[in-house]
Parts: structure tokens; C-alpha cells; sequence
């Protein structure tokens, strides 16, 4: 209860922003996500499994993302997660605000 | 879509598909659990260890299912489902503590809701038709106090064409029709309906047409006489008959052409009132032969009359156009003289809202309702008190299950809200336990109200609950809940909680003990059970005392039989001759003692008066009947002076009076008023006072005997008076009912059957109003000490027991058991004696407002005021001795050791 609340505030924007954008180029189902995610990344991120569901389907829920079981790579059952035109807009907003949001830090961080 | 109602329409459906979304969830976990492992295996991890190494890197995959599932309900029903399975489980752990709880606000939710439905039914609810809020009833003033609500029909005549502010104004009265029936004739609810009553109620008629003003003339519409019927009538005479429009109907003797059949809805304005047929006003003549309410004018007082105002028009624009018009119709009334002089300056007409309707018996039981409705509102306090102390005790002993749950991270907002619903499954099963009782209680409650005497038969009380009933409990529910459940949560739910967990069985209590607001509920319930018990006290009182005080006659073996002449061709002298048969054939039935006849039946409610004087003084007001040979005998009322009258004491004889002793000594003070004159101011008629008799009560109990003349009645004035016999019986009075319809069938064939009343019923009926009060107040007073003295237990009872182990330590260290009883009887009589005073001190305000229902009782009648509180005072020690009784009882060692 008390361990993954202060740290998981942080993450959790962050990782539905890292979520929405490994769905802009087609539906993966969450495995799928938290791989690329992963090595994108060069294995820096590390998306854990109790985190990353719960974003899943709050996502769904607030209707950003849109879900659909279909056939995996090895032939099993599996949901796909799919961005809505929502969550396209949300991808584009979270991305203009992480851009400014870096650089500002960058700027800070490299002043002499 | 916003992301709210998406993820709400989303959470909806998943409540539906809880199963499916469930299933999906695991599989969603499993299938991300299987490409793991795989890549795991890949990755070169032994076969042995990848189970081991999934689940180390999945998590528990059991508490992300949770979660999952935690995000797809509803948080706030998702917790209220909780809390009230917590909170049934909690209650089922105390049963004795939740059927109080449930019993006692059951009882003041069913007296409440019972009341409430009466005064609903008689002060609340709007008349069934569309727009009831443009209705107004009309009255008069006369500058006196009470103003006049009935109406003579030249006043009524002149208002009805009063279009400026009126859409319509129409007028009414309640009657008895009789009806032919086959062979015999009914008795049948009827109204007498003026032109526009049904135009201005706006409700269209089932079949058929409704009256209108062609209808509302002498001889009817050019057709004939029409009438009316209602849905029930219908079906009840014609068997829902679809021809029965056109069909005669034989009233009164006289043919009436029904023209149409009214809804069931539909009641007219009188919501007391269920009429079955409706005639024309001016049928009157006929339907109430011999009587005719329309000639006499001035003298007949007999009409409700009510107005439909135009839309947009106020109440205070239609008043002031009645007050313009008042001296106008005034002036118009054929015979002046019937009003004095100060009078006729104040005489206005004016209007009220009277979108319920007009009900005689509203002036009647206004009062005494809403004095039953604020015990009642006493009751349901008191009730709620209870709780709130005793779930406050019961908290005091949860405080370490309530501690150890705000430790272990439920946060007290979440805490309280348990609490609360806990409270509201009590507040919500004692309603629905008063709600249950409800319509039984509030059915015999205005059975018993109705049968006041001073109602016609036929009158009508709706008490049916209704969405405004429901409102009412539902804010009961409401109300209850917070006083039983907010103050004990927010009490149980502060304080150190490490101090709480860790004192065991708490040796040291002493915060507990200071703690004010508990005491000072009980002591309010105290206060409050003791204004309940005075105000039941008086109230019982006052009908003993009245019960006591005598009617100035015997009731006992009394019986009174009604006869109705009215339509019976025989009149005067001959009609004497009738009764003077009927007399003589109910005299020879088996145990009759004595026959006599009276015109008015004393404690009725009626009455007749006027202006009387003896010559040369001036004249005083005397209460008149008229009454047969023997009547004194028959009544046991003892004749002082002088004799009864004879049947030979006819109007050739002269006219002859019997005073009363109030009577003799108003109009012949210090002198012997037989052998007198008495003259009747108005007409200058002279009687001789042959008699002079104890005095004996008149129109109701509670007013002294006043000054009474008695006529004969072979020298009555009414052509064809209906008389009612009174008939002294020693045993069975029973058989007497067939015999005087047999009798009345054998000598007057056309009359309908008598009606047979016992004195004592009248009695009771007269006394029905006091004693239904005095009944209530005393259940109500029981209930209240009933549900105190569960309270003083209670209480008492708790904080005892979780004071074992200090009695233990006190005991081993030499209090010996008096003592420690002492200690805890003297709590609970602290708190009873602070109620008993402040209840006192309210109990002197309070039952001022009961002071006008009193009869020879003063509100502080000491020795009311010293039993209630002793009554008070031992209903408290008696639940305070049983705790200290057990406190005594307690074992030292084994108290202390259970440590």
C-alpha cells in the first residue's frame, strides 16, 4: 500500500505518456509494450508488471486507448491495446510538454 | 466524450459483465506470465528455476488482478457494499443492542407515520382535481373571533355571479338521500352540488354529463331533475350498467333522471366526504322535505361555498373584491334581523387558499392532531437519544476493535462511514418496521377520530400513505441515522490510539468517566420521558375527572331509538298520536322501565337556543328542548319542583316550559320560578314554568351544565318533528333494536327502520376525542419510560462491565459491596436527577399548549407533576439497581486475574 504510492504519482504520467507513444505506430498487446518500451529505452527503463496493467486499463477506461482480443505471434488469445483518436491527441500533448519539460531541465542541469 | 462518462458507461457495463471481465483479466495476466517464462527459457534459465524466476519478476500476479479489478467498479458503492456486510456482521454480533435499537425506533416511527398519514390525510393533501391551488374557500367575518364557515343561500346566491376574480363559485352541502331501493328505501351518501361545482373541479365525467347551472333550478332542466352518480354507486346499484345514463332514480319519492357517472377520483371538496350521488342545489326542497333549506332564507346556515379564482388573480385581490361586494349581497338578504347592529359593521365576506378542500372536521381534530404529532416527535427523539447513548456505550466498548482498525490504515473518514451506515441499517429497519405498522395504527386511529359524534355518519378519512408520507419516513430514515450515528462515530473515532490498544482491559478510566456529552444525551432523554409522562398524567387525569363529573343523568340502561318522520304524510297532533303509540308499544317490550321522547339528543353535539326572559327582566340566553311525558323519570334527571309533562299538554292546553335549575335561577333570581311566565324574546310567546329539574349536561361533556328549557313536545313548533324515543331498560337492550323495527314497520310503514344507539355509546363517542388523547399520551408515556429506562440499563450496563477489573482492584482493597453499588448506582442518579428537573422545568412550559384540552385540571397539578416524577424515578432505579447489583456481585480475584 504504502511503498509504490509517492513513486508510482511520478511514474504513472510518465509511463502512460512512454504507453500512449509504443501504440502510435499499431495495436501491441502489453508484453508487447512493456518490451519495447524496454528496449527503446536500451533496457534503461524497466516497466514493472503491477504498474504497468493498472495504466493499461485506466487508460482504456478514461477512453484513450481501445482494447481487442485477437491472435498473438505464437497463436494465443491476447488483448490488444489500440490508441483512439483521444489518446492521438493526448500522445501529441504529452510529447509537447515532455519536450519543453527536458529541455528546460537541460538547460538547468548544464548551467555552469 | 469526457473521460468521466466514458469511464463511467465503461464501469457500468462491467458491473453487468463481472464474470466475463474477470475471466479476461487473468488471461490478460497469464498470456503476459507465459511470453515471460519463454523469453526466460531463452534467455537460458534452467527449466527448474523459470517457474521460481516468472513469478519473481511478475509480482504476485493475484494482487494485480485486484487492482485490475479495483479500477473497473464503482469506489464509493463498491465500499458502501462493504461497510453494510461489515455492519450486518457487526449487528448479528449484537442482537440484544439491534432489536432494541430496531424495536424502539420501529415504535416511534410507526406512532409518527400513523399520525402523520391522519393529519396528511385531513390537512395536507390536495383535492384530486387539476389545479387545486386556484381554489379558495370563502368564510365571514363578523368582527368576532371564530370566523363562519357555513353559508345561507341568499349570501351564496349573491356570490355566485361574482365573475371579477372568480372563474367559478359554487357551494355544496353533505346529505343523507333516501333512496328507493326494490320495495324499501336506503340510506345514501348524497351532496346537494350547486351550478358550477362540477364546471369549476374540472374533472369530466366518466359517462354521461355533469350537472350544470340548467340543472340548478327549482323543477330542474327543461328534462326533469337530474342527479349525478359516483364510480363506487354504480357499480354497487347498476352493476357498472354502460346504458345507466337515462335511467330514474326514485329519491325522496320524486324521480331523478341519472344524466352521468363520475371517476372514482373524484371526491368534490370535501376530502372527508365520499358522496354517491349528486343532486342539484335546488332540489333541495324535495330531497330534504319536510325541511326546505332555500325558503328559510336567512335561517338555514347550511352551505360550504368555494371558488375557483380566475388564473393570474391572488388571494388578496379576490379578498379585496369580496370585501367590496359584502354590503352589497348584505344589503340584498330579504330579512336583517337576524344580525346586530355591531355585527353587520364588521360583516365581510373573504376568501383562503383552499386548494385541500373544506373539512368541518378539520376545526375539530386540528388541534388534537398535531398535540398527538408532537408527542409522537417526542417519542422518535427520545427514541433516537436512546440509540445515540447506547451505540455511544456500545462505541466506548468497540473503541480497541475501532483503534485497531484505524492502525492497521482504514483512514476515520472511512471509519466513520461504516459507522454511519451501521446506524442507517438500524434507522432503515425501524422504519421499515413503523411503516409496516403504520396504516394499521393510523386506520383505527381515525376510526376511533370519527366516531366522534359530532360528525355525521358517512364521514371519511383518507389515510392512505402517500409519495408525501414516504418523504416523510424517508426523512426520518435521514434524521435518525445522523442523530443515532454521528455523534457516537465521531466520539469512538478520536483519541490516542496506542493508548487504546495497549490498555488491555483498561484498569484506568477516568477520561472515560469525565466524558460530558454522553451524559448529557441521557439526561435529555430523562427530561424528556418526564414531559411525556406529565403531559399523560394530565391528560388522563382531566378524563378521569370528567368521566367523574356526571351528565347530570343516568346513562346506565339507557338506549335512545332515532326516528326519522320527515317523509311520512301524518303531522301535528296525529303525528303525537303516532309517537304516542310507538311510546306505549316499546313500554310493554320485556324489561323496559320507562319510554319517553327528546327532540335533542344531550351530548350530541347539537343544540338549539334563544333569547328567554322572565317579564320585566332582560333576556337571557337558554338552551331549549323538546321533550315527551315521563322524561325526567326515563333520564333519571330528579324533578325538584312541580311536574312532567302530559301527553295531555297539547297547544290548547297552553303553552308550558320546565326549566332547569341553572335555567330558574338566571331568569327568576332568589325567587320561585314555578307557577312563572317566560317569555320568548323574539315572537313574545308566553310559557308556564310547571316544573323545575336537576341540571344536566348539553351539547358536549366538557361544558358545565348550562341553563336549560325543556318544550313539550306536543306543543313543537316543526310540523313534522323526527324524534329520538328514550327507552330506561333493565337487562338485555339488544332485543329492543328488532322490536322498535318491527314496531316502527307495523305503525309507520313508510318511515325508514329506527336507529338504535346505547346512551353510553353516545357517552363514549361524546368523551372520544379526550380519551383517544388520553390513551395515546399514556402509551406513549409507557413507551417513553420503557425506552429510558433501556437506556439508563444499557449504559449503565456497558461502562459497568468494562470497569470489572477497577471494581476488582477496589474490592481487593477493602470497598465492601455496598459501597462499590453505591459508586455505581450514584452514576445513573446524577444523570436522572439533572433530566428530572430540567424535564420538570420544560414539562411547566410545554404542556401549557395542552391547558385548552384539559377539563378541571390545572397544567401544574401538583400531584399530576409528584407521580410523574416518582413514576420517573423508579423506572430509573430500577434499571440503575441491576448494573450495581452486578457490580457487587463481581468476584475480586477473577476480576483482576481476567486482566
Amino acid at each position: 500500500m504504502g511503498k509504490d504510492t509517492d513513486t508510482g504519482e511520478l511514474i504513472q504520467g510518465t509511463l502512460e505518456m512512454l504507453i500512449l507513444k509504443a501504440l502510435m505506430r499499431g495495436p501491441l498487446h502489453g508484453y508487447a509494450v512493456a518490451e519495447w518500451i524496454q528496449e527503446t529505452s536500451q533496457q534503461v527503463l524497466k516497466v514493472e508488471e503491477g504498474a504497468l496493467y493498472p495504466a493499461l486499463h485506466r487508460l482504456e477506461l478514461r477512453g484513450l486507448l481501445s482494447a481487442k482480443w485477437g491472435a498473438s505471434e505464437n497463436n494465443r488469445r491476447a488483448k490488444f491495446y489500440q490508441l483512439t483518436a483521444e489518446g492521438r491527441k493526448r500522445l501529441d500533448a504529452e510529447s509537447q510538454r515532455w519536450a519543453r519539460l527536458s529541455a528546460a531541465v537541460a538547460f538547468v542541469m548544464q548551467a555552469p | 466524450m469526457a473521460p468521466a462518462l466514458h469511464a463511467f458507461l465503461l464501469r457500468l457495463k462491467a458491473m453487468f459483465a463481472k464474470r466475463r471481465l474477470d475471466r479476461d483479466m487473468a488471461e490478460e495476466l497469464e498470456f503476459h506470465q507465459v511470453l515471460l517464462r519463454e523469453k526466460l527459457l531463452r534467455q537460458g534459465v534452467p527449466l527448474a528455476e523459470v517457474d521460481a524466476a516468472t513469478s519473481r519478476t511478475f509480482g504476485n500476479s493475484a494482487r494485480w488482478h485486484e487492482r485490475l479489478r479495483e479500477l473497473w467498479q464503482f469506489p464509493a458503492l463498491e465500499h458502501l457494499l462493504r461497510d453494510t456486510a461489515f455492519s450486518l456482521r457487526m449487528l448479528r454480533k449484537s442482537p440484544g443492542f439491534t432489536s432494541v435499537a430496531v424495536l424502539t425506533l420501529g415504535l416511534g416511527v410507526g406512532a409518527n407515520m400513523a399520525i402523520f398519514s391522519l393529519i396528511n390525510g385531513l390537512l395536507l393533501r390536495p383535492l384530486p382535481v387539476p389545479h387545486s391551488e386556484e381554489l379558495v374557500v370563502l368564510r365571514m367575518e363578523e368582527g368576532g373571533a371564530e370566523p363562519e364557515y357555513s353559508f345561507c343561500t341568499p349570501f351564496f346566491r349573491g356570490l355566485e355571479t361574482e365573475s371579477e376574480v372568480f372563474a367559478n363559485v359554487f357551494a355544496y352541502n353533505g346529505d343523507t338521500l333516501l333512496v328507493r331501493d326494490g320495495s324499501g328505501n336506503e340510506q345514501v351518501n348524497g351532496m346537494l352540488v350547486s351550478g358550477q361545482f362540477f364546471q369549476a373541479l374540472q374533472t369530466p365525467p366518466l359517462l354521461g354529463r355533469y350537472l350544470t347551472t340548467e340543472d340548478d333550478r327549482r323543477g330542474g332542466n327543461p328534462m326533469g331533475l337530474a342527479v349525478v352518480i359516483s364510480e363506487h354507486y354504480w357499480e354497487r346499484r347498476f352493476n357498472r350498467d354502460p346504458g345507466v345514463v337515462g335511467k330514474k332514480l326514485v329519491i325522496a319519492n320524486t324521480p331523478f333522471t341519472v344524466v352521468g357517472v363520475m371517476p372514482k377520483r373524484f371526491i368534490g371538496a370535501d376530502p372527508t366526504q365520499r358522496p354517491e350521488i349528486f343532486a342539484p342545489l335546488s332540489a333541495d326542497p324535495i330531497i330534504d322535505a319536510p325541511r326546505n333549506h332555500i325558503d328559510a332564507g336567512t335561517h338555514a346556515w347550511w352551505l360550504t361555498v368555494v371558488a375557483r379564482l380566475k388564473p393570474g388573480v391572488t388571494l388578496i385581490q379576490a379578498n379585496a373584491a369580496l370585501e367590496k361586494v359584502s354590503g352589497a349581497v348584505l344589503h340584498q338578504t330579504d330579512d336583517p334581523a337576524y344580525m346586530t347592529g355591531e355585527e353587520r359593521a364588521h360583516f365581510h365576506f373573504a376568501a383562503e387558499s383552499g386548494s385541500q378542500g373544506y373539512a368541518y372536521a378539520r376545526t375539530l381534530f386540528r388541534k388534537p392532531l398535531l398535540a398527538m404529532f408532537s408527542m409522537c416527535g417526542g417519542i422518535l427523539l427520545l427514541a433516537c437519544l436512546n440509540l445515540a447513548s447506547l451505540s455511544m456505550a456500545r462505541g466506548g466498548a468497540r473503541e480497541r476493535e475501532l483503534a485497531t482498525r484505524l492502525a492497521m490504515g482504514a483512514s476515520r473518514s472511512r471509519l466513520i462511514h461504516q459507522l454511519l451506515v451501521e446506524s442507517l441499517l438500524i434507522a432503515l429497519a425501524g422504519t421499515a418496521a413503523g411503516l409496516a405498522a403504520a396504516p394499521l395504527v393510523s386506520r383505527s386511529l381515525a376510526a376511533m377520530l370519527m366516531s366522534g359524534s359530532a360528525l355525521n355518519t358517512g364521514v371519511y378519512l383518507d389515510t392512505n400513505l402517500d409519495l408525501r408520507a414516504f418523504g416523510f419516513a424517508a426523512l426520518i430514515a435521514v434524521a435518525a441515522t445522523i442523530l443515532i450515528g454521528l455523534l457516537p462515530a465521531l466520539q469512538a473515532t478520536t483519541g490516542n490510539l496506542s493508548d487504546q490498544i495497549k490498555e488491555g482491559q483498561y484498569a484506568s478510566l477516568a477520561h472515560q468517566r469525565q466524558r460530558i456529552l454522553p451524559r448529557l444525551l441521557l439526561a435529555s432523554e430523562v427530561g424528556l420521558a418526564l414531559v411525556l409522562v406529565i403531559g399523560a398524567g394530565l391528560l388522563s387525569t382531566s378524563l378521569v375527572r370528567l368521566f367523574k363529573s356526571g351528565a347530570g343523568f343516568d346513562p346506565k340502561g339507557l338506549v335512545n331509538i332515532a326516528f326519522s318522520m320527515d317523509k311520512q304524510d301524518l303531522q301535528g297532533d296525529a303525528l303525537m298520536r303516532l309517537y304516542q303509540e310507538i311510546g306505549e308499544g316499546l313500554s310493554h317490550q320485556p324489561g323496559v322501565e320507562n319510554v319517553s321522547f327528546e327532540f335533542i339528543v344531550p351530548l350530541s353535539h347539537r343544540g338549539w337556543n334563544g333569547g328567554y326572559q322572565a317579564p320585566g327582566h332582560s333576556s337571557q340566553l337558554i338552551y331549549m328542548n323538546s321533550v315527551g311525558p315521563g322524561y325526567f323519570a326515563t333520564m333519571r334527571i330528579p324533578l325538584q319542583y312541580g311536574r312532567e309533562f302530559r301527553w295531555s299538554d297539547t297547544n290548547a292546553a297552553g303553552l308550558k316550559i320546565i326549566l332547569n335549575e341553572s335555567a330558574a335561577q338566571l331568569l327568576f333570581p332568589g325567587q320561585n320560578a314555578l307557577g312563572g311566565q317566560v317569555v320568548y324574546s323574539r315572537v313574545k310567546t308566553s310559557y308556564e314554568v310547571v316544573g323545575v329539574v336537576g341540571n344536566s349536561k348539553y351539547r358536549d361533556m366538557r361544558t358545565l351544565a348550562p341553563p336549560i328549557g325543556y318544550v313539550p313536545i306536543m306543543q313543537d313548533t316543526q310540523p313534522k318533528p323526527s324524534l329520538t324515543a328514550v327507552v330506561r331498560v333493565d337487562g338485555p337492550q339488544t332485543p329492543l333494536a328488532g322490536a322498535a323495527r318491527a314496531l316502527a314497520a307495523r305503525l309507520a310503514p313508510t318511515i325508514p327502520p329506527p336507529v338504535f344507539t346505547t346512551v353510553n355509546e353516545v357517552l363514549d363517542r361524546a368523551m372520544s376525542a379526550e380519551r383517544l388523547m388520553a390513551l395515546l399520551s399514556i402509551y406513549f408515556a409507557a413507551c417513553a419510560l420503557l425506552v429510558t429506562g433501556i437506556g439508563l440499563y444499557g449504559t449503565l450496563a456497558y461502562a459497568t462491565a468494562r470497569r470489572t477489573s477497577e471494581i476488582g482492584i477496589r474490592m481487593a482493597l477493602g470497598a465492601d459491596r455496598a459501597r462499590v453499588m453505591g459508586m455505581v448506582f450514584r452514576q445513573n442518579a446524577a444523570i436522572a436527577f439533572t433530566g428530572a428537573v430540567a424535564g420538570l422545568i420544560a414539562a411547566l412550559l410545554a404542556t401549557r399548549a395542552l391547558s385548552s384540552f384539559l377539563y378541571g385540571t390545572s397544567t401544574r397539578d401538583p400531584l399530576v407533576l409528584a407521580a410523574s416524577v416518582l413514576a420517573l424515578g423508579a423506572v430509573a432505579s430500577a434499571a440503575s439497581l441491576l448494573p450495581a447489583l452486578r457490580a457487587a456481585r463481581i468476584e475480586p480475584m477473577a476480576a483482576i486475574r481476567c486482566e
